[in-house]
């Protein structure tokens, strides 16, 4: 009886292919001599049996719906922050059993041997203490390590620091600040908050040049957003229209480029460089319809060829 | 990194291309787990608009968070991490407003769980039908009993066909936790149902 109760207990583990082979063969063992343990496991197959039948399978438009509401929710969020890998990445990689490290693995264990071998002759015994060296492990890092003529070892650390600085706008320093965080390559949400303050800075023309290079060379399409915003009362600039035409031109985003015919063909005068513009997107064969709509309406609003000047 | 079209990429160089801004290479990890994803989503809360916002919750935090992944673990592993904790909020709350639903509302019209099964099942048998029926809901219902842990293992070892050990990983515990949790499962289902079956 012991027996057919550790049995029955088996019973789902074994259905599961979940038993060990020790395990399965001793629950055979019982089964060859046990038929009311047979029918039990019969029993429990048509439970299993039973449990398929409830299974439900999403239909495949609640699929379609998910992935265009993803899509559309991505084209939202600001782009990933680039992977760093630094050195020392590349070391733990090398002596991790990490798939890119393949090829570093030796150079890695190599590394760590001679490492060890420098401190075993150079630190003193005992354990190291970080708290009393000033140091917390994972604030600062090795960059490297070099061998001294009087028997010391020299360490260059990096040190990560963070430093509050706070002040107006007009504020050299803090305007210094933000027009380098507005150029940050690794963070397109620090770059669209730096560049919506520096919007209402736009008429100092080294903010308006920090605007012009955003919007013509920001890898985000919402920071180029942000700072067309700002540049929008500058329109008629030469050196904010030759933007506008370049992102006419060039931009991959059809609302910037819309937005940059509106900005560019505002105005009582629009200047004969910015037909030939609209012209050259014509003959080209403009491939995002609305735009090559609006382009086609300008020019016929201005009695211009569509595709000659 | 721009994908050459028609170029099948193994999983690590996706991800390596998606952890580098490519927005080709991360839709091409979506496709190639959103089903199972929606599937185990969809199965567990038995709603499709809290499995639409699991999905899209799971996918952002991994679009968010690519950059943090370091192949310490699989990236199905890391995945199904995310997925079977949403699900498990969802099951908690749901527990405290002690809401089962029987009757699903999906975009084609109000769903009965139980009617989705093919007829052919029981052979068109009218009383077989009647029968399979009933063990259908009392299936369902024992389900809806389950604490959301066994739920979820019993979810993934059943449904989802995935091993204990990897089941232990998902969920952040030990294979034996996941074997017992499962063995609870199968032993209230057992219980409940004996008269069914």
């Amino acid at each position: 009886m012991r027996d057919c109760n550790w049995a029955r207990e088996q019973f789902a583990l074994l259905l599961y292919g979940e038993l060990s082979f020790d395990q399965e063969e001793k629950l055979e063992s019982h089964l060859d001599v046990c038929g009311e343990c047979r029918a039990a496991l019969e029993r429990e197959r048509s439970l299993h049996a039973a449990f398929d039948g409830v299974e439900i399978a999403p239909s495949p438009s609640l699929l379609r719906e998910c992935r265009h509401y993803l899509r559309a929710k991505l084209m939202e969020e600001p782009a990933p922050q680039p992977v760093r890998i630094g050195w020392w990445d590349k070391f733990i990689d090398a002596i991790a059993l990490r798939p890119a490290s393949l090829v570093l693995r030796p150079a890695g264990a190599l590394t760590l041997f001679a490492l060890g071998f420098v401190a075993a002759r150079t630190l003193p015994m005992g354990a190291i203490n970080f708290q009393s060296a000033g140091m917390i492990p994972g604030a600062a890092r090795v960059r490297y390590v070099e061998p001294a003529s009087d028997g010391k070892i020299q360490i260059v650390l990096d040190e990560t620091r963070q430093r509050i600085v706070s002040g107006r706008l007009d504020d050299q320093q803090i305007k210094a600040l933000l027009l380098t965080a507005a150029k940050d390559p690794s963070d397109p949400g620090l770059r669209a908050e730096t560049v919506d303050i520096l919007n209402t800075r736009a008429q100092s023309a080294d903010v308006r040049d920090a605007l012009i290079a955003a919007l013509q060379h920001d890898q985000n399409a919402g920071v180029r957003m942000k700072a067309m915003e700002g540049l929008k009362p500058y329109a008629q600039e030469p050196e904010v229209r030759t933007a506008l035409a370049h992102v006419l031109l060039s931009d991959s985003n059809p609302g910037l480029r819309t937005q940059a015919i509106d900005l560019l063909t505002k105005g009582a005068s629009v200047d004969r460089q910015i037909v030939s513009t609209l012209q050259e997107l014509m003959l080209r064969g403009e491939q995002q319809g609305y735009v090559r709509e609006r382009c086609r309406r300008v020019l016929e609003a201005m009695n211009a060829s569509l595709e000659t000047y | 990194m721009a994908l050459k079209s028609g170029l099948q990429m193994d999983e690590t160089a996706l991800i390596r291309a998606a952890q580098d801004g490519d927005h080709a290479a991360f839709e091409q990890l979506v496709r190639a787990h959103d089903q199972s994803v929606l599937r185990l989503a969809m199965n567990l809360l038995r709603s499709p608009e809290d499995a639409h916002d699991v999905y899209q919750d799971a996918f952002l935090r991994i679009y968010r968070n690519l950059h943090s992944f370091r192949f310490d673990c699989s990236f199905h592993t890391w995945l199904y991490r995310i997925v079977t904790n949403l699900c498990l909020d969802h099951m908690r709350k749901r527990k405290v407003r002690k809401e089962e639903p029987t009757v699903l509302a999906t975009n084609d019209g109000p769903l009965d769980r139980m009617d989705a099964v093919p007829e052919d099942r029981v052979d068109g048998d009218p009383q077989r039908y009647l029968f399979s029926g009933q063990v259908r809901r009392r299936i369902e219902e024992v389900l809806g009993e389950l604490t959301p842990r066994e739920r979820m293992v019993f979810e993934l070892r059943h449904y989802q066909g995935l091993r204990l050990r990897r089941i232990g990983e998902v969920l952040g515990t030990t294979e034996e936790a996941a074997k017992n949790c499962l063995f609870r499962a199968t032993q209230k289902m057992r219980a409940a149902l004996g008269d069914f079956i």
